[in-house]
C-alpha cells in the first residue's frame, strides 16, 4: 500500500524536474526498481496512472521501469551471482552466507522524457 | 484535470501509446537524467529530522509492529520505570483517534497524537510537524528520548525513515515465529527485535529458536530480547538497551 506514497512523492518529483527543466509535459518516466526493493512494480503503476490523471503535466506520462536482479558478491571467494533466493541467500561457488549487496534494492528515478 | 479546455473536469481522453510530439527526434522532446530515489523528499527530510534530534541530544526512536503487538504497552511500561529518571516524549502514530496519546499522558509524559487519515505509515514530514506541537507541551523542557510510535503495519513503515536514531521492531508470539522471513525489510532495518508477549509462549506454537535464526539471518547485527510486559521479562534488558543508547549519543 505504500506504493501510493511513492506515486504521490513521484509527482512532487515530477514537477520540480519539470519547472527546473521548462517543461510543458512529461511524457514518460523510467524507474529503476530492485528486486528486493519491496516495491510491487504492478501497484505503482496503477497507483501512478490513477493520481496522474489530475495533473496535466503528466496526465500522458507512461512509467517505464527497469527491474534490477538481486546481486551479491561473496566476501569470502569473491564471486559475483545473481542470487536466487530473495532472503537467505548463500554463494553458489562456496557455499557462505558472508555476502555484500551489490544491486538489487533500487528505486530510483532514472530519466525523464520532457517536452516544452 | 483537463489539459485540452481547462475545465476543471476530470476527462479520460483516448490516446494513441505515443503522441506525435513524444516520439523521440521531434521538436522540444528531450531527456533528463535524474538519477535519485523516489523517495527523495522523504529521505531529505528525514536528515533534518535527524539532525534536529541530534543537536538536541534527543535520542529518537522508531517503534514499528503489527496492530496489537503491543509497542503502546511497552511504552507505557517503559515510561514507568523511567519517567523519573530521563526526560520522554512520545509521538502516537494511527489512523484515525487519539487514544494512543491519551494512555502516554496518562503516564505523566508528553505525547502527540498523530492521525494519518488513512496512511498505513508515518513519513519524515508527519514526524517534523507532530514534533513541533510536542515542543509546544513542553514549554522549554528538554527531552533525552523521542519515542516515534508507528502506524500499526509491519510492511510500509519499514520504508520510511522519519529520522530516528535506532528502529525497533515489535513481533509478539501470538503473530507466530514465521514473521521474520514474511516481512524481512522490517527485520532488516531495524537494529532491534524485541519479542513481546512472552508470557503467551506456552499457548502457541512458537519457535523462539526459529525466530531468532531467521531474523539474525537476515540481519546478523540485530539485537534481540524476549519481553513480556505483563511478566516483567526482559524490561531489564530493553532499559539497559535505551541507557546504552543513550549514553553514545
Amino acid at each position: 500500500m505504500h506504493e501510493v506514497s511513492i506515486a504521490l512523492g513521484m509527482v512532487d518529483e515530477l514537477y520540480r524536474i519539470a519547472r527546473k527543466n521548462n517543461a510543458e509535459r512529461i511524457s514518460s518516466v523510467k524507474l529503476k526498481i530492485g528486486k528486493m526493493s519491496g516495491i510491487v512494480t504492478d501497484s505503482l503503476k496503477f497507483a501512478f496512472d490513477a493520481v496522474k490523471l489530475e495533473h496535466p503535466l503528466l496526465s500522458r506520462a507512461e512509467i517505464i521501469i527497469e527491474e534490477v536482479p538481486l546481486v551479491y558478491e561473496c566476501n569470502d571467494c569473491h564471486v559475483s551471482f545473481d542470487a536466487a533466493d530473495i532472503y537467505f541467500p548463500s554463494c553458489g561457488v562456496c557455499g557462505s552466507r558472508n555476502l555484500r549487496l551489490v544491486s538489487g534494492e533500487e528505486q530510483h528515478i532514472e530519466s525523464v522524457e520532457v517536452t516544452d | 484535470m483537463c489539459d485540452a479546455c481547462d475545465c476543471g473536469h476530470v476527462h479520460i481522453h483516448e490516446h494513441p501509446p505515443h503522441s506525435p510530439l513524444t516520439k523521440g527526434g521531434q521538436r522540444g522532446v528531450k531527456t533528463v537524467d535524474v538519477n535519485q530515489s523516489l523517495l527523495k523528499a522523504n529521505n531529505e527530510a528525514a536528515v533534518n529530522n535527524r539532525q534536529h534530534f541530534t543537536d538536541r541530544g534527543i535520542l529518537a526512536i522508531n517503534l514499528i509492529s503489527s496492530p496489537g503487538s503491543g509497542k503502546t504497552t511497552l511504552l507505557e511500561k517503559t515510561v514507568e520505570v523511567l519517567k523519573d529518571e530521563i526526560s520522554i516524549g512520545v509521538l502516537e502514530g494511527d489512523i484515525e483517534t487519539a487514544l494512543d496519546a491519551e494512555r502516554i499522558r496518562a503516564k505523566g509524559v508528553p505525547a502527540e497524537q498523530l492521525t494519518t487519515g488513512g496512511a498505513c505509515h508515518l513519513d519524515a514530514s508527519q514526524v517534523h510537524k507532530g514534533f513541533h506541537f510536542l515542543e509546544h507541551h513542553l514549554h522549554g523542557k528538554k527531552l533525552d528520548v523521542l519515542f516515534i510510535e508507528n502506524v500499526g503495519n509491519l510492511v510500509c513503515p519499514s520504508f520510511f525513515d522519519l529520522g530516528e536514531h535506532v528502529r525497533v521492531v515489535l513481533i509478539s508470539v501470538p503473530e507466530g515465529h514465521d514473521k521474520p522471513v514474511k516481512y524481512p525489510k522490517a527485520i532488516r532495518t531495524s537494529q532491534l527485535l524485541i519479542i513481546s508477549k512472552a508470557d503467551l509462549v506456552q499457548y502457541f506454537d512458537f519457535d523462539i529458536s526459529k525466530i531468532k535464526k531467521d531474523a539474525l539471518a537476515l540481519n546478523p547485527s540485530m539485537k534481540i530480547i524476549v519481553t513480556s510486559a505483563k511478566t516483567g521479562e526482559g524490561m531489564d534488558e530493553w532499559i539497559e538497551f535505551l541507557k546504552t543508547n543513550l549514553k553514545q549519543k
